[in-house]
């Protein structure tokens, strides 16, 4: 080789000094590409070779470090690192970003300041400014921040901060505002989809909201969230099948999910399948043993299989965990009632009339228990209680009634010689609307017949039925709970859990 | 996971026609000891002969010994060893004239080598970088000895704090010695004029002024000093100069030097800075929020890969277009440019084994490979026109051809479902014990119910009748008390006779020390032996916990072992604060004495 001859003289006076950067590029090949531990060989080369003097070798392995959890290393070699080059803002930010991971905000911050000092215009400083001001729960300077950067590059990332400052300052409709604004921005990207969905989830705007998750999916059928929201929309229209069918691929990619297996389960028990019902919701509960919501649906699905016992023991579990739910208390009510301890049921009732304001079926089945033991006037009071419920839900929307919840009350109240016919007057309108959906949900603002588990009613009555005579005491009508709200307010963290969001139930 | 899982499934779908499989192999030879990056390989028909090589500037196992090789089908042609690593290698046509064989540029270090016919022609240096005249000015009074060490470290470390042109190699070596050995430092090197010299990051070609296909290119170079040098194909003299904001780490070039050119940067700080013919600093910019791993230009779409596992498809204005997500991380890319049939796709080699093409966002294929591909490269090799050469992580080389018949059709509707809806949910089948006792309750609900009950009240009366027994007679190993807060613990140590008996007291008021306690051990005199039964307890410190160390002497020979009682008492009081009783293990030393 021509060129391989090196001019000797040099070597006698003084060695010739390595340049520092001569494997900057490898090195950089190498860490992109995630090839730590060839990153590393050649970094420590490297760093032998200058006598540690190579700035971006010593960058890079903090980083390195920094991926393999070791935050306080990392955070020293950044900071040699700014020692070595004070001018470059890129160190500052690494720096930060060490603080940051460590917990240390309000350090963060000053040191993301340093760095905003020496570049203006980064949307990264303002980014995670906001970022840490957010877990400062500052969150008019956090909005501040990251306006300011999506004023200089909009980012996906950016959008989702903003609106989780909106939720957790719990103003919905700012958060819409802004996810609609990142949709536009990024149509494709399912994450911010599937929030956008599941806020008009929450707000009851089915039709938008179906729309977004179903974009979602388009873009990427696997997504956990939104199969489970999609889903649990689905089951509240009776579509077990279709529900179950998307339930395979999230039971494929996360075995392991509560409320996936509750949703499951509830679409036997649409279905009638009871006993795969009770093996999912076991699965669900005993996954998490401490959601009142898998409790209160085993409880449901044992009353309908007539085991009030066990069913008693789920609902009181239950109770224990959510001690404010009006229905759960009915259905405890109606177990004892079953197991023929009135006693117990009648205090049960009691609490549920106490804590329900607005589900016409506690006062009635109340009133149902109080005429079989012979109190005509509390179970008139109870009846008339019922009355003003159902008045007050009919105002409110265009419910329909569950027909067989009517039927009793019908037949209650000529027992009990009140003016019955007058509450009802929006009879059921045609037979078939038994076979769809019915609803006596909790009068939240649903416009469409949901949550409904008409299965149940019917089975209930049938166990009622063969038991009891018709008008006999409890559980004849069950109904069950519209789906909870599938957004749960986020705990203040700003890497969001995926399940966080996704506990969409259906009851 | 979900994307593993679809992944799978979509290859199996792309994968489904094995035996009509588009590619036909070649050659496969795990042990070919080639360690590159994409970079570094290059097509060309060096000898003029109409055959193809492929030249591979090899960094070696462990980038230890860089070497340059020439393979001529599946045979090195030539080998010869390299003074440095190669960052990149590209072929280019230097002049007009006759045989047109292609030169072999070879980017490493500061230099850039240029061979033809595969003999050393030409060797370009980067021009130094300008020092800091500050810094010049330092070190020159040093050399006239009118400055002196000390105050020569004061003046250079104010440089770096302030200055924008950094210090050179010399004056950071420097600033880092000892006192003792600066003297020397300064002797040794200070008749030295200072140096600042870079390196070459990245390198490819631009058209001079033909878009032909063997028209002359002019190189073009990446440096570490973040600044993009175009030179002459002829004179290697610098015809442009650009700078950008961070180091580039890929380049993509289109249109011809003189007439139009467009040029994307992809840099380690994440941005992909886009720059046209007149602009000397970047027109546009696409801020990733990742690192790019590739950048490929498709027609007029530029394609990246980042280090998040996705392939991001951009106009020349910035503009994002479409994003596909990867099942693992991307490697390596290239272009796919299918001549005959007026295609273009990229190549991303996956850390998963995979490589997969893609046109926009259609995935065309998926091609398996024993082992993960890191570089890729694509064109005529030999006399075959459609060939795709790959080498692995572990230094393997695969050649593939394509079937001369094959057609990459964009699979339509290729949305569908996803395989993992066909799979049957996992529900747990009804056993004959459940249906059992399913009815059993039916039957006798009322009765089991009663009974569970009464049983549950009985149980949590035995409970609290309990409780307060232990509380009554100071059974608990924890005081409560407001005056002693105290917990105990004891462990047994030795196999016996002789055990070793360690109480653990501890004082768990947050201040008050705690005076005049005794332990009074309880226990058969018969079975064991203690040399102290009763003895004070030094003063308790809050908080830390005192070890109490006494031994047991088992005196039964027959294997029996009892409890001893542990009273913790206050002087004055006979009834104890605490106490606890500790079941002796079996003297096992007996047996073997």
């Amino acid at each position: 080789m021509i060129w391989n001859t090196r001019n000797s003289a040099y070597t006698f006076t003084a060695p010739e000094f390595p340049i520092l950067e001569k494997q900057n590029w490898l090195i950089h090949l190498h860490y992109i590409r995630k090839d730590y531990e060839a990153c590393k060989a050649v970094i420590k080369e490297q760093l032998q070779e200058t006598q540690g003097l190579c700035e971006y070798a010593i960058y890079v392995q903090a980083l390195i470090f920094r991926l393999e959890g070791n935050i306080q290393e990392s955070l020293e070699l950044f900071q040699t690192c700014a020692v070595l080059s004070p001018q470059c803002a890129d160190n500052l930010k690494q720096v930060a970003r060490s603080l940051f991971l460590l917990g240390k905000h309000k350090a963060a911050i000053e040191v993301y300041n340093e760095a905003a000092k020496l570049n203006q215009k980064d949307w990264e400083i303002c980014h995670n400014l906001g970022v840490c001001y957010i877990y400062l729960k500052q969150f008019n300077k956090a909005q501040d921040q990251l306006h300011n950067a999506l004023h200089l590059n909009r980012h996906d990332l950016t959008y989702i901060m903003l609106g989780k400052i909106h939720l957790l300052e719990g103003d919905l409709d700012k958060a819409i505002e802004i996810y609609k604004k990142a949709v536009e921005f990024s149509p494709e990207n399912t994450e911010l989809l599937t929030t956008l969905g599941l806020l008009y989830l929450q707000l009851g705007i089915y039709q938008k909201a179906f729309e977004h998750l179903g974009n979602a999916l388009t873009y990427d059928p696997t997504n956990y969230k939104a199969i489970l929201a999609a889903g649990s929309m689905m089951q509240t229209h009776g579509d077990f099948d279709v529900a179950l069918t998307k339930y395979r691929v999230v039971a494929c990619a996360v075995p392991e999910s509560p409320p996936l297996w509750n949703n499951i389960g509830m679409c036997f028990f649409g279905k009638k399948k009871y006993v795969a019902a009770i093996s999912c919701l076991k699965r669900a509960n005993y996954l998490a043993p401490f959601d009142w919501k898998i409790l209160y649906n085993l409880g449901l699905v044992h009353l309908t299989m007539q085991q009030y016992a066990s069913a008693f023991h789920f609902l009181s579990a239950a109770i224990n965990f959510q001690p404010k739910m009006g229905e759960l208390y009915m259905l405890l009510a109606v177990a004892l009632t079953n197991l023929e301890d009135t006693e117990n049921a009648r205090r049960a009732y009691a609490e549920a009339v106490r804590l329900d304001k607005c589900n016409p079926l506690v006062n009635l089945n109340y009133a149902v228990l109080l005429y079989s033991q012979g109190e005509k006037g509390g179970a008139r009071a109870q009846y008339q209680e019922m009355e003003k419920k159902v008045n007050l839900l009919k105002d409110g929307s265009s419910l329909d009634f569950d027909p067989e919840m009517v039927e009793v009350a019908q037949k209650l109240g000529a027992a009990l010689q009140v003016g019955e016919g007058l509450v009802w007057t929006k009879p059921v309108k045609d037979p078939k609307s038994k076979h769809r959906t019915t609803s006596t949900s909790k009068a939240t603002s649903f416009q469409q017949p949901l949550g409904s588990n008409q299965a149940l009613g019917q089975a209930m009555s049938s166990a009622a039925a063969c038991r009891k005579p018709p008008s006999g005491a409890g559980g004849t009508s069950q109904l069950t709970k519209p789906p909870s709200l599938p957004l749960e307010p986020e705990p203040p963290v700003a890497a969001q859990p995926p399940e966080a969001s996704a506990q969409t139930r259906e009851k | 996971m979900a994307a593993a899982s679809s992944s799978d499934s979509d290859s199996g779908r792309a994968e489904s026609n094995e035996a009509s499989s588009k590619w036909l192999d070649a050659h496969y030879d795990p042990m070919a000891n080639i360690h590159t990056f994409s970079a570094c390989l290059a097509l060309a028909d060096l000898h003029g002969d109409g055959e193809y090589k492929l030249v591979v500037g090899d960094l070696g196992p462990g980038g230890q010994q860089p070497r340059l090789k020439v393979l001529k089908g599946p045979a090195v042609l030539s080998e010869s060893p390299l003074p440095a690593l190669p960052a990149a290698a590209v072929t280019f046509l230097m002049e007009q004239h006759e045989p047109r064989t292609p030169a072999l540029a070879l980017a490493s270090g500061p230099c850039v080598y240029v061979y033809k016919n595969l003999r050393p022609y030409f060797k370009f240096s980067l021009p130094q970088l300008p020092p800091n005249p500050l810094e010049q000015d330092l070190w020159n009074q040093a050399k006239e000895d009118r400055i002196d060490p000390l105050t020569l470290k004061e003046m250079l470390e104010g440089i770096r704090e302030k200055a924008e042109v950094p210090l050179s190699v010399q004056s950071l070596r420097f600033l880092q010695l000892e006192l003792s050995e600066m003297e020397a430092f300064v002797n040794q090197h200070k008749s030295k004029s200072i140096k600042r010299q870079t390196v070459i990051t990245t390198m490819t070609t631009l058209k001079k002024n033909l878009a032909d296909e063997d028209a002359v290119s002019c190189l073009v170079l990446g440096t570490e000093s973040k600044e993009l040098l175009v030179l002459d194909p002829e004179a290697f003299t610098i015809l442009a100069k650009m700078s950008l904001p961070s180091v580039p780490v890929f380049l993509e070039v289109s249109g011809q030097f003189d007439v139009e050119f467009r040029l994307a940067a992809a840099c380690r700080n994440g941005n992909i800075y886009m720059l046209r013919r007149d602009s000397k600093r970047p027109k546009y910019c696409i801020e990733l929020s990742a690192q790019p791993v590739g950048l490929v230009r498709v027609h007029k779409v530029l394609v990246v890969g980042s280090n998040q596992d996705s392939l991001h498809g951009f106009t020349h204005k910035g503009k994002r277009l479409w994003t596909v997500q990867m099942p693992a991380a991307i490697l390596t890319m290239n272009l796919l440019e299918q001549c005959s049939r007026g295609l273009q796709a990229v190549m991303a080699g996956l850390a998963n084994g995979e490589v997969r093409i893609y046109h926009d966002k259609a995935l065309l294929n998926v091609i398996r490979t024993p082992d993960a591909v890191t570089s890729l490269c694509f064109g005529r090799y030999g006399r075959e026109d459609n060939t795709l050469i790959m080498t692995t992580r572990g230094g393997g080389l695969i050649i593939k051809i394509l079937k001369r018949t094959a057609v990459f059709a964009e699979r339509a509707g290729e949305a569908g479902p996803p395989p993992a809806q066909a799979v049957k949910l996992n529900v747990p089948r009804k056993t004959r014990l459940y249906v059992d006792q399913t009815l059993r309750e039916r039957e006798a609900g009322t009765a089991m119910h009663r009974t569970f009950q009464a049983d549950l009240y009985l149980l949590r009366l035995r409970a609290a009748r309990a409780y307060v027994q232990a509380l009554e007679s100071s059974l608990s190993p924890v005081s409560a008390t407001a005056r002693e807060p105290l917990k105990l613990h004891a462990v047994v140590q030795g196999l016996g006779p002789t055990f070793k008996l360690t109480l653990h007291l501890q004082n768990t008021s947050t201040a008050r020390p705690i005076l005049g306690l005794l332990v009074c051990f309880l226990y058969n005199e018969v079975l064991y032996a203690l040399p102290r039964a009763f003895f004070k307890v030094p003063l308790l410190v809050p908080g830390l916990s005192y070890p109490l160390e006494t031994f047991v002497e088992s005196l039964s020979d027959k294997g029996i072992s009892d409890i001893i009682k542990v009273l913790v008492l206050r002087e004055g009081q006979s009834a104890p604060l605490l106490s606890a009783h500790i079941n002796m293990p079996m003297s096992e030393g007996l047996a073997a004495a």
